[in-house]
């Protein structure tokens, strides 16, 4: 095959036309939504009254029921068959792979995968790694032990199917990851963006250059990345920093492709829909920011019809110079469930992460907190340098960065600078927000 | 464009259908015999993956009838 269409991992699908794209997708939308009401208990009460021979457009598709997290949960909780409860459409003895989420926001869903749901979820996998320029040659290190969480899971098994040689790296403290990433000569990671940063962090620490250290290409799961972010860590390593969006439930749905300028929606093995704020039922335009309903086409063992992953995105403009098709979005600019009214101004903490990433590389790591003082919220940021920084250094960068994110968040914020290596590094999910105002009673919305 | 190469896509759909038919007779061949029946599955796995892949874009290609998962 000549060297344009390796570019693709999937040529056909790659650059079909939008209108072929979106027949697929019905088609298999019909098949699953089909499937899942025969199989899975959930859907046989949410989906009653509607045939699958009548959804035969995009509008008929957006008349059927949004489920959510809390669906899930409720369908999992005491309900037979353990623990899956009434998503489970394929019998026991069919699920090969028992994964979860991270219970960050309450009780953990529990996610069965049949072994075809599975190659499934790692075909998505393979799309999203190729698009990144993962290839046969590459070294890749998994800085983590997965336990049941997916992403890791899919990426490394992704890689393997690619044909790349695949180190996983848990069981090792920081260090000790370090020294195998120069050990084997790995020139690709797949991490956080929290932990990307700590390892370079800690790489600096031990008088080594992370970006001398041959690491080439670094694809980041498990939180949001920012821009600034990503470009931070693109510097730190010398690398090609890749983002991409999913969730347990639903397996990753957007990824980069080599552009490096928004996400491609991988489809058609998703319908994603991206639904207005308010009332969840129209389409936004292009440049609009909405909230992603989620339909996996092809998984069977853990259906799931319209599910609201609570991600807020911006539907993207215009076509990739890529040469895919596939819809874009711009970004994520965070969780509906992440954002709150502050002194009656909306914030979301990505927006303190753009700025700091952004502007203060003297900032390793933070921690915002938001607290009822008397009747009014007040907003705190813990900011920790790099290094020791004397009292008038610290003073004039205290208030850059106080009137920064000002600006940038209409809200004024108490800014207190903490010692270097204070503040918790995360491997995993970073959890930099804290809203205490429920627990003193007041309200957070 | 590569994606409008209907006579590839069909074919390669043509032989799709035909490791999963051959699979599912070695599968009836070898019931009961560990090897044989989990070998087939894995198989089976794959090859949902190439139907998403090839064979989906072969029938909107071409406009054929809408094959049901239920085998």
């Amino acid at each position: 095959m000549s060297s344009p269409e390796r570019n693709y991992w999937n040529p056909f699908v790659e650059t079909l036309p939008r209108e072929k794209l979106g027949r697929i997708q019905i088609k298999n939308f019909r098949k699953i939504f089909s499937y899942a009401g025969a199989h899975a208990a959930l859907y046989k009460e949410k989906h009653q009254g509607i045939d699958s021979e009548d959804i035969k457009t995009f509008e008929d598709i957006r008349r059927i029921p949004i489920i959510d997290k809390g669906d899930l949960r409720r369908a999992q909780a005491g309900k037979e068959p353990f623990p899956f409860g009434e998503l489970l459409a394929v019998t026991g003895e069919e699920v090969a792979v028992f994964r979860q989420t991270s219970g960050t926001t309450g009780t953990p869903v529990y996610v069965p995968e049949s072994w075809e749901s599975w190659q499934w979820r790692v075909e998505v996998w393979c799309h999203i790694l190729w698009m990144a320029g993962f290839r046969e040659t590459d070294r890749v290190f998994i800085p983590f032990g997965y336990n049941v969480y997916v992403a890791f899971w899919e990426g490394h098994y992704a890689a393997e199917k690619l044909g790349c040689t695949v180190i996983p790296g848990g069981a090792l403290d920081t260090r000790g990851r370090i020294n195998k990433i120069r050990e084997v000569r790995a020139t690709a990671l797949l991490n956080t963006p929290t932990y990307g940063l700590h390892l370079a962090e800690t790489a600096r620490s031990l008088g080594l250059s992370p970006e001398e250290m041959g690491v080439k290409r670094m694809l980041c799961a498990g939180e949001p990345l920012p821009d600034a972010t990503r470009k931070r860590l693109e510097e730190s390593w010398g690398a090609e920093v890749y983002d991409h969006i999913g969730g347990t439930e639903p397996c990753a749905w957007a990824a980069m492709c080599e552009e490096r300028a928004g996400l491609h929606i991988m489809e058609p093995f998703f319908l994603v829909e991206i639904l207005d704020m308010d009332t969840m039922s129209r389409e936004v335009d292009e440049g609009e920011l909405g909230i992603a309903v989620v339909t996996p086409l092809g998984r069977r063992s853990f259906p799931l019809i319209r599910f609201n992953t609570n991600d807020v995105v911006r539907k993207g403009t215009g076509n990739c110079a890529c040469g895919r098709t596939s819809l874009m979005i711009e970004g994520v600019a965070g969780r509906a469930d992440d954002l709150r009214k502050i002194r009656g101004v909306l914030f979301t903490p990505v927006s303190v992460e753009e700025v700091l990433r952004a502007e203060f590389p003297e900032i390793t790591e933070y921690e915002i907190t938001v607290q009822k003082k008397g009747i009014m919220d007040e907003i705190s940021l813990k900011a920790e340098p790099r290094e020791e920084m004397g009292e008038s250094d610290m003073k004039e960068l205290v208030n850059r960065i106080s009137d920064r994110l000002k600006i940038k968040t209409n809200l004024r914020f108490v800014v207190m600078p903490v010692k270097p290596g204070t503040l918790r590094r995360y491997t995993l999910k970073s959890k930099r927000f804290k809203d205490l105002r429920e627990m003193q009673g007041g309200a957070a919305s | 464009m590569i994606g409008t190469n209907g006579e590839l896509l069909r074919q390669m759909k043509t032989r799709i259908e035909g490791i999963e038919d051959l699979v599912r007779e070695l599968k009836t061949l070898g019931e009961g015999i560990p090897v044989v029946e989990k070998n087939a599955r894995c198989i089976l796995g794959f090859t949902h993956a190439l139907r998403f892949g090839i064979s989906d874009v072969a029938e909107v290609n071409t406009e054929g009838g809408e094959e049901s998962w239920e085998k």
